[in-house]
């Protein structure tokens, strides 16, 4: 993981430039990037000399979505889920096994590698861990700067002028432009990933749970910071995050990912206010919420994630599902797979029976449950 | 287990000082923290990275390493001061009457052992069992803690668990031994939050089962809120503010509380901005004169040179800041009442 850079692209035009207010303002609510059956599977290799495929693992499995202009969309999933697979794929950061992903209507899987270096810069990332994401043995002036300079949109005499301006942008004192990573704590040093990030002056960048590695009073620095370069800069966000919250907080619409599937995308209101599929439900369940008085009765599930290298048959949630439970274990979630439906107002859901999560449902199936200890 | 009345606490760290002799310079990662735990209490402590709440558990366990030093205070344990029990008494009351939990399973377990093996080592190193005995005791313990399957699983290597299971197999080496305090330092940060959802209730359940005392350390807000009876926040080494999880969450008085409240998303609640806190936690080697927080804090002010005392605000509810109780800037003079306010005229006087 370590540097990741775009070192390959080509050259962007100066800051000062921008057309991003032109863009936020013209375009905004188009879709931007668009994912199609997107499938990312990783070969488990056995046999005698490890050279035998004998299965895969279903990391991302037929997945499509949709990023508008100007949006930000949050991914939500638990650990294994596919959601940072996933957000590596639509940049092509790793080859797709097969679907399409659209940026502006360009196929990006099909473009060859000088029409991919023109397309990445607008395509960017920050990564989740600031300690491992930047080369130790490179100054914050040569890591920001490494993509314009390679791309020949600045030369090294300029460099210096753009780097500064950059790191004003995302609050970090310019006389540090020649320290190394090391010298700077964590929430610095995730301002100087997003500080890189923006130095192609791109319109979509892809947040990889970038303030799960902070601490608690830094976490919010940063989401602000975020919240106010995509305001300033017409950015477009798609945030992959573990924590229910904090992708409330940021996001415009939310997708929740269970191994390797998407199976609800909404409105982040109607999401987090009425989930309807039942693993959404559990998920916000277990968030346990920083006000004593609010101790809620939670719905526990059972068990851990099945593996992604056999996932179950029909629905994936099937074995650790409630619902399912409470309709007295119906055939089709384990035959069929559910389809990922609109079940109004552009509310997606791969449920079969997404009609039964009621708030009654909920409530009955919490005081259901059985005793966590043994014995 | 035996459990003994009284009226003394089970736990109370008096003025306990840990600090660490490095090259660059002292680092007083614990600086006179004090704070007890009850029977059957859960105490959360609560802060952010090298505020000294691990370091805090690690001394009472006695288990500091170069360069690291105890260098001041005591940790009773039902009125025993372990900070002055001999190496072999404390190996004896760790496991038997304290245990303890770590962030990451991992690291924790021993790779080339199953999980049955070093249940049962713990169990027959604190109690005069036999092997079979111990190993059937690891098989209960595992099921106690709602591994399915028990019987295999306790043949199985940690690496062939999941993070919630490894876990569970912390917990149940944990209490396998029936601790009346169990230290728990980050049991569910590294765990998704549905698993996390099963710990925790685990946890309660057999806290209420065993009447056990957790001081539970995380710097998760919604956990401590979730758990806690009580609560210590830490910042920089030292307690600023402490008092029951309600008064905490509903009336913070600390400014650090106040605003590490502000700054967390919540479920429900969509907010344009979030508060920060400005600034970063200062540098151990090089803390400011006076109120460790005083340059992130909105409310600094000159008292704040001087360090504020941990003063009792309200009933039990101790915070460490020159703000009177109302959380008012104090007046200073000879028309200042009020204990408070007495201490910060005093401290301006007193020669630094």
């Amino acid at each position: 993981m370590s540097g990741q850079t775009w070192a390959d692209g080509a050259a962007i035009e100066p800051i000062e430039a921008s057309a991003s207010l032109v863009r936020a303002n013209g375009g905004a609510g188009r879709v931007l990037l668009r994912a199609e059956h997107v499938v990312k599977h990783f070969p488990i290799r056995g046999g005698l000399l490890g050279v035998t495929t004998i299965g895969a693992v279903r990391a991302v499995d037929d997945v499509s979505f949709e990023v508008r202009r100007g949006e930000t969309l949050g991914l939500v999933g638990e650990s294994g889920c596919g959601k940072t697979t996933l957000g590596k794929v639509i940049l092509r950061l790793i080859p797709a096994t097969s679907g399409q992903v659209y940026v502006d209507d360009r196929p990006l899987f099909d473009l060859n590698a000088t029409q991919l270096k023109e397309a990445r810069r607008d395509l960017q990332v920050v990564f989740q861990d600031p300690y491992a994401s930047l080369n130790p043995r490179m100054t914050v002036g040569e890591i920001v700067g490494e993509g314009p300079l390679v791309h020949g949109l600045t030369d090294k005499a300029k460099r210096e002028e753009l780097v500064r301006e950059l790191l004003a942008k995302v609050g970090l004192n310019q006389s540090h432009i020649h320290r190394y990573p090391h010298e700077f704590s964590g929430g610095q040093r995730q301002r100087i990933g997003i500080a890189r990030a923006l130095a192609l002056n791109p319109e979509f960048i892809v947040c990889d749970e970038p303030v799960s590695a902070l601490d608690v009073s830094i976490q919010s620095q940063v989401l602000n910071l975020l919240d106010d370069l995509q305001q300033e800069l017409g950015l477009t966000y798609l945030f992959i995050a573990h924590n229910l919250a904090v992708v409330e907080h940021i996001s415009d619409r939310v997708g929740v990912m269970y191994l390797g599937k998407l199976v609800e995308l909404a409105d982040v209101d109607p999401l987090y206010a009425a989930p309807k599929h039942p693993y959404t439900v559990a998920l916000l369940s277990a968030v346990p919420e920083p006000d004593p008085r609010r101790r809620k009765k939670r719905l526990v599930l059972k068990g851990d994630v099945p593996s992604p290298a056999a996932p179950p048959e029909g629905c994936r949630f099937n074995t650790r599902c409630w619902l399912r439970e409470q309709l007295g274990n119906p055939e089709r979630c384990e035959t069929e797979e559910p389809v990922f439906r609109d079940v109004g107002a552009g509310h997606l859901v791969a449920c079969h029976f997404s009609e039964e999560v009621t708030p009654q449902a909920i409530a009955s199936a919490a005081e259901r449950q059985l005793p966590v200890i043994g014995a | 287990m035996t459990v003994h009345r009284s009226d003394r606490p089970l736990l109370e760290i008096q003025d306990l000082r840990t600090h660490f002799f490095t090259q660059d310079g002292t680092v007083k990662a614990v600086d006179g923290v004090s704070y007890e735990i009850g029977d059957g209490k859960t105490v959360g402590v609560v802060g952010e990275s090298g505020c000294g709440k691990s370091i805090t558990a690690l001394s009472v366990m006695r288990l500091i390493e170069q360069p690291g030093r105890i260098v001041g205070g005591s940790v009773l344990l039902r009125g025993r001061d372990l900070l002055r029990v001999d190496d072999a008494e404390m190996r004896d009351i760790r496991g038997n009457q304290i245990s303890m939990i770590f962030q990451e399973p991992m690291t924790s377990l021993n790779p080339v052992y199953t999980c049955g093996d070093q249940i049962s080592e713990a169990v027959s190193l604190h109690e005069a069992v036999g092997r079979r005995q111990a190993w059937e005791r690891a098989v209960e313990m595992l099921q106690l803690v709602g591994i399915p399957d028990p019987a295999r699983r306790a043949k199985q290597y940690p690496h062939e668990l999941s993070g919630g299971m490894r876990q569970r197999v912390m917990i149940a080496m944990a209490l396998s031994t029936n601790p009346e305090l169990l230290i728990a330092d980050e049991p569910t940060t590294a765990l998704d939050v549905t698993i996390q959802a099963q710990i925790l209730e685990l946890m309660k359940s057999l806290r209420e089962r065993n009447r056990m005392a957790i001081m539970l350390i995380t710097h998760d807000l919604g956990v401590i809120a979730e758990m806690a009876d009580d609560v210590v926040v830490m910042y920089a080494g030292q307690v600023v503010e402490q008092s029951d999880a309600d008064t905490v969450f509903a009336k913070p008085h600390h400014p650090y509380t106040t605003g590490l409240l502000a700054s967390i998303p919540r479920l429900g609640e969509k907010r344009q901005r979030l508060e920060v806190i400005q600034g970063v936690v200062p540098n151990p080697l090089n803390l400011p004169k006076g109120c460790l927080f005083k340059r992130r804090c909105p409310h600094a002010m000159p008292v704040c040179d001087t360090p504020p005392p941990l003063q009792e605000i309200a009933r039990g509810h101790l915070s460490r800041c020159w703000l009177t109780p109302a959380g008012e800037p104090p007046a200073v003079g000879p028309e200042a009442t009020g204990e408070l306010a007495e201490a910060a005229a005093s401290a301006l006087q007193a020669p630094a």
